[in-house]
């Protein structure tokens, strides 16, 4: 029983801490391609 | 020669449960056929089950097409990823590129996944023992709340549940079942005032290199950190990867239209020789439909909360329900949103939010169910 517990609170963090990864990396992504293409439309 | 006990006239050795079976069969059809509830799934699913259970046939005993196919195909985990790579194909990552934060809306609507695992090993070998749910069983049945059929063949079959049939069968299902699932619950948890709250327009557009960026980065991201979903979110991405590159045009329409029509049919008829009334039949099947709507349920339910925590945090920018999009039943989810949404304000367009949370939930199914494969080992 308590093995299925940590399996919820364990999983739950593993996706939270994947996505939450994801989105950091992303928004950095976004803010690094964003410059150029305003530089190349001046 | 033992005509009517032998290899002769199947009818005569017809049980109750091939009959049975035979009787689904003909509703799946018709599911598919007349009310066409998922019928690219349900007629080769209803005709796999029927020539499964047709006594003497063989179709689906060692040797047999089903049997071969099933071999080849599922246990080798070859149907859902090449799936995969089709809907990676289809998909337009853009609505939830514009709004990234709709990510943590399809993280927290992946509770219904470990919430049904929970309750399932809880009526199984975890406490009351009054199902034959062990740790694995129960895992595949929560990940019918991921509402994404090649991810729960992905999951079920590497766990080795007994339930692999069923659980598609409900996944596939209750997809379908999201516009009669979702509404009374959002109702419920969303005032009518909420629910008429307009979004933003998100302004600009998705640089290509962005998009052509987002399904490496994806991959090395989530492959990194959960390896044990490298194989789901790879082939999601390589379809992605192929649709955004611009590069290879015949290759991602082979994808999105050839392929996946291929897969897709011999993944139903296999699905459904795997309905035998013999193995199927038991009062856990019926349970496990049970489980999935419990996931369905608990999936929209953390998802809405999310999504009513972001509306605070936001000062009412965002709507609480697309919190229930973050499931990747994708597009039923969002067409339910957008519903709900123009019911409640006739001017409140939420369907490319809903739809950013929509694809999002379809990546953080993946991760979840990575995360199952990864977990349950260490747990058994």
């Amino acid at each position: 029983m308590l093995n299925a517990l940590w399996v919820v609170l364990l999983g739950m963090a593993i996706i939270f801490a994947v996505l939450g990864v994801l989105l950091l990396v992303m928004t950095f992504l976004d803010r690094l391609v964003r410059p150029k293409e305003k530089k190349e439309e001046r | 020669m033992n005509i009517l006990g032998g290899e002769f006239l199947g009818f005569l050795n017809l049980n109750w449960q091939a009959a049975a079976m035979l009787v689904i069969s003909g509703v799946l059809m018709w599911l598919g056929i007349a009310r066409k509830v998922e019928p690219v799934l349900l007629v080769p699913i209803g005709a796999g089950c029927m020539l499964a259970n047709i006594p003497l046939g063989g179709a689906a005993e060692p040797g047999g097409f089903l049997a071969i196919l099933r071999e080849a195909g599922i246990h080798t985990e070859i149907f859902p990823l090449l799936i995969f790579i089709g809907v990676g194909a289809m998909i337009d990552f853009e609505p939830f590129l514009q709004r990234p934060y709709t990510i943590l809306l399809g993280a927290a609507a992946q509770f219904g996944i470990f919430g049904t695992f929970f309750l399932a090993y809880l009526l199984g070998d975890g406490w009351l023992h009054i199902l034959d749910f062990s740790l694995q069983d129960a895992a595949s049945i929560g990940i019918i709340g991921s509402a994404d059929g090649p991810t729960s063949i992905f999951v079920s079959t590497t766990l080795q549940s007994k339930y692999t049939a069923a659980i598609v069968v409900a996944a596939y299902s209750y997809m379908a079942m999201v516009p009669i699932i979702q509404p009374p619950i959002i109702k419920a948890m969303c005032s009518k005032e909420e629910r008429a709250l307009k979004m933003p327009i998100v302004a600009g557009t998705i640089s290509q290199r962005t998009k052509i960026l987002f399904p490496i980065i994806t991959v090395l991201v989530v492959g990194l950190i959960c390896p044990k979903a490298t194989p789901l979110i790879g082939c999601l991405m390589f379809g992605n990867l192929l649709r955004e590159c611009g590069a290879v045009e015949s290759l991602s329409r082979t994808a999105q239209n050839e392929m996946v029509n291929i897969v897709t049919m011999l993944l139903g008829i296999t699905v459904g020789g795997m309905m035998a009334g013999t193995e199927f039949l038991r009062p856990e099947t019926i349970l496990v439909f049970v489980m999935g709507i419990v996931a369905f349920s608990l999936d929209t339910v953390a998802g809405v909360l999310l999504g009513k925590l972001m509306c605070v945090l936001s000062g009412r920018k965002v709507n609480p329900m697309i919190g229930a999009c973050g499931i990747s039943a994708f597009p039923m989810s969002s067409r339910v949103v957008q519903k709900l949404g123009l019911e409640a304000n006739p001017y409140n367009h939420l369907l490319m939010n809903a739809a950013g949370a929509n694809v999002a939930g379809q990546i953080a199914s993946v991760v979840a169910g990575g995360v199952m494969l990864m977990l349950v080992p260490m747990f058994i």
